[in-house]
């Protein structure tokens, strides 16, 4: 029924999307890591201050873990990317005209995000581990 | 009606969900942007300036909650405290779940091709959504500090 294509791994591995397929790939992956954080975050929570049982204790690891500044940092980086490139998404989406801009507004996107995620995470880190 | 065909070679036809799924994706992904810049505009008019860490600022656009700053010494008024602050973080919380597993529900019929299995993991995910939505439920409405 379905006609995809079957792909093997090595074929995968070897396709080179360039820029769009970078783009492609790095929202999926942010837009999961979002979609399992905030889960997590949430149904924690609630097992903290609703069910206050065993599980209270696998919830208050769970919040160590992703209280760590590697994974405050990590979504960062998912939050800033998937809501740049989404608004990329959503320019394109609704005005098809900017695809002749695609490629330069990639740039602009990479160039606007790398000082927006860097600078925070930069002093997210020093405020960590110097003062 | 117009009968689409889309890449698969199966025929669209009636429902027009994913075109509503895909307009509220975008609307609501704007409305995300709008909601973390207000949510920052507001901590830092309430004293958040030179008070909250990086962290806790990036915390609390994400969420308006007074845990997200807890580590920094800064007085911004407790959420949940009012009815505004209940249905505005209600209303986030809503619509991110519904962005969130409806990009997971695309996910899964881009690798998932077995139509049973898929229909399986569909009532998996509508199980699991459900789930986040009644500890959202209960932590803004029942919970109080």
């Amino acid at each position: 029924m379905s006609r995809i294509a079957r792909v093997t791994l090595p074929q995968a591995l070897a396709y080179r999307g360039g820029q769009p397929m970078t783009a492609w790939l790095l929202h999926r992956l942010s837009g999961i890591g979002i979609v399992l954080f905030v889960s997590m975050h949430i149904v924690a929570g609630f097992f903290i201050y609703g069910v206050k049982g065993p599980t209270a204790e696998i919830a208050n690891a769970v919040t160590t873990f992703y209280e760590s500044l590697p994974m405050q940092i990590f979504m960062l980086f998912a939050v800033l990317y998937h809501a740049l490139n989404g608004l990329r998404i959503v320019v394109l989406d609704m005005w098809p005209a900017m695809h002749r801009f695609n490629h330069e507004a990639m740039w602009v996107q990479w160039a606007l995000f790398l000082p927006m995620f860097l600078l925070p995470a930069a002093l997210m880190t020093l405020g960590t581990y110097v003062q | 009606m117009a009968t689409q065909t889309n890449t698969l070679g199966q025929a669209r036809r009636g429902s027009k969900f994913e075109l509503y799924m895909w307009f509220f994706t975008r609307v609501t992904g704007i409305l995300f942007l709008l909601m973390g810049a207000f949510n920052l505009v507001y901590a830092n008019l309430e004293g958040g300036r030179g008070n909250l860490d990086v962290a806790a600022q990036m915390r609390w656009a994400f969420f308006p909650i007074s845990f997200h700053v807890t580590s920094t010494s800064v007085e911004v008024v407790p959420n949940f405290s009012n009815p505004f602050w209940q249905i505005y973080s209600f209303l986030l919380v809503g619509f991110a779940a519904a962005h969130g597993f409806n990009g997971l529900r695309v996910i899964l019929g881009d690798y998932v091709r077995l139509p049973l299995l898929r229909a399986w993991l569909n009532a998996l995910l509508v199980g699991i959504w459900a789930f986040v939505m009644m500890a959202a439920i209960f932590l803004v409405f029942v919970f109080n500090q």
